[in-house]
């Protein structure tokens, strides 16, 4: 079998003017990208933006009603939901390679080298009936990583995951997912997924990509208010005509700051206490040590960075 | 109690000494029952597995055909096939009515449902992901039954037990398209209701006792299969 080689500048995938519905309403609209070789792409947005619908357009489960999707290669797609057949965990993994055509002899090597990978080899014999959540993630990952895929589309792996399991499978999947000749797309929920996993970031919101890029560089300079807002930049300040937005790390308490502000609320975490900040111009978040002012305290502030956009009240 | 008593004592000696009568019947039973429960497997399965799988216009009707036509009531399914096969009937040319053919087609239309039904409801009980899954990492239509079959093997079991059940104890059809003719199409239980129509109870003890005997070692085989490797291997532990 001959491997389909890459288009022009090592794209794997290409769409163009995508748009894809459900239930006969637009879902995605208008949706064009890239992915290449080597690189992984995480893809955010909040519930109901249409992620999953993008990658079922993108892996052609799902017919596009408008645009064209270019694909050079075979696609593999781990689903949402880690269901696995009722036997051994090697079984499992051997069985998703037979439904992609691998030759018998080949099977068994890869469904081990796929679990060693993802950290799982020693439930190679086990009943996949008597895995943990986190075990049947790892599993159903490796099923999907066996096949070698040249374009790989994962749909909220580390969904359902307790914070333990969802960091140690996290951990093994960034080494595992970054190959030299894939191209990896990762649909996820939470933000520290994507800042962990992806080399760049596609933010989807409403239907419509409305940000792409490396993490640290949308997180730089957001796009948009709207893409800020989602990126985590929670605190508004008015100042010269225009609206400053930060995220808790652009805000410190500081004596000798420039801006008095009056702590409104305070909410414990596991190392320090979330204060929300009011000010004449608007409302900042921080995070402050402890010990940390009381609400009703007033204090100074200092604001490092953030992301200044000019009518933010109209674009919101 | 002592009318009961006597006829069972009367009836013991007829199965152990091996009477040909009951051994003729007996030998019956077991092909009419092997041959209507395969002939049920090989039409109903691939049928059973299409409703549960497929996504096709009038699935859901086949389906609704399928679970009424398991309250299909025998005594109606003989009547239809007898007005078919009777020499006026349209299918009277076949020369079928009070044949042991008569008598498998019988069987097999009464298990037919069990092995649609249960088996279309065994797969559509399957986790949807798992399927999905398949599907998109290319697995073909013959893997996806194929794993679809092994998935849903404890109700497709069920299913094929079902079926076996009803071809061994089903009299009504036999009697009217085979004539319940002694020792040539009369099974177990359409023997049973001759016995007893000729007032010999220790007969019909006896032949009733055979059947029970039939159904719980057959059905016992096929639970056995149906458990094995089915669950997690949970052992529950007594308190000390």
């Amino acid at each position: 079998m001959t491997r389909p080689r890459p288009g022009s500048d090592g794209r794997l995938l290409s769409a163009d003017g995508l748009t894809a519905q459900r239930g006969g309403r637009d879902v995605v609209r208008d949706v064009s990208l890239e992915l290449r070789a080597g690189e992984v792409v995480a893809l955010l947005g909040p519930n109901g933006a249409g992620k999953s619908t993008l990658l079922d357009a993108l892996s052609g489960v799902l017919v596009p009603s408008a645009g064209t999707v270019e694909r050079h290669g075979r696609v593999a797609v781990a689903l949402q939901t880690p269901d696995l057949a009722r036997r051994s965990v090697l079984t499992n993994v051997t069985l998703g390679l037979s439904w992609w055509g691998v030759p018998r002899e080949e099977r068994e090597p890869r469904a081990r080298a796929a679990l060693g990978v993802l950290g799982a080899d020693h439930l190679a014999d086990r009943s996949a009936l008597a895995l943990s959540g986190g075990e049947r993630r790892r599993v159903h990952l490796a099923r999907a990583m066996a096949v070698r895929a040249d374009i790989l589309m994962l749909d909220e792996p580390f969904a359902g995951l307790d914070p333990e399991s969802r960091a140690s499978l996290l951990e093994d999947a960034v080494s595992a997912l970054h190959s030299k000749t894939r191209a990896t797309l990762v649909v996820v929920h939470d933000r520290a997924e994507a800042w962990a996993l992806a080399d760049r970031l596609l933010v989807l919101i409403d239907g419509r990509l409305v940000a792409s890029g490396p993490p640290r560089d949308l997180l730089e300079s957001p796009p948009t208010a709207q893409v800020a807002r989602f990126l985590g930049f929670d605190g508004s300040l008015e100042q010269g005509g225009e609206t400053l937005l930060t995220r808790p790390p652009h805000v410190a308490l500081d004596p000798t700051g420039p801006l008095e502000a009056r702590v409104t609320r305070a909410i414990g975490l596991e190392d320090g206490v979330r204060l929300e900040l009011e000010l004449d111009r608007g409302r900042l978040y921080t995070v402050a040590a402890l010990p940390a002012p009381q609400p009703g305290d007033t204090v100074r502030v200092r604001v490092r960075g953030g992301a200044r956009f000019a009518s933010v009240a109209q674009e919101l | 109690m002592k009318f009961l008593w006597e006829e069972l004592r009367s009836a013991f000696p007829l199965i152990y000494q091996g009477n040909p009568y009951l051994l003729n019947v007996l030998w019956v039973t077991i092909r009419v029952a092997a041959i209507s429960t395969v002939a049920a497997i090989v039409i109903g399965l691939p049928i059973g597995v299409t409703i549960g799988l497929g996504r096709f216009r009038g699935r859901r009707a086949l389906q609704v055909f399928a679970n009424a036509s398991l309250g299909l009531p025998p005594v109606i399914a003989g009547l239809v096939l007898f007005l078919l096969f009777v020499p006026q009937g349209p299918l009277g040319s076949l020369q079928l009515v009070f044949t042991l053919k008569a008598v498998y087609i019988a069987q097999t239309v009464l298990a037919l449902p069990y092995i649609v039904a249960l088996t279309a409801a065994a797969i559509q009980g399957l986790p949807p992901g798992l399927l999905a899954q398949a599907r998109v990492l290319g697995a073909g239509r013959g893997q996806l039954c194929v794993l679809a079959l092994r998935e849903a093997k404890v109700g497709v079991i069920a299913a094929v037990i079902a079926a076996l059940g009803s071809t061994l104890s089903e009299v009504g059809a036999v009697v009217i398209v085979g004539g319940n003719v002694q020792g040539y199409d009369q099974t177990l239980a359409s023997s049973v209701l001759q016995q007893v129509d000729s007032a010999s109870y220790a007969g019909a003890i006896a032949i009733g006792l055979i059947l029970m005997a039939l159904i719980l070692a057959l059905l016992g085989v096929l639970t056995v299969l149906q458990q094995r490797q089915g669950g997690i291997g949970l052992r529950f532990r007594t308190p000390t």
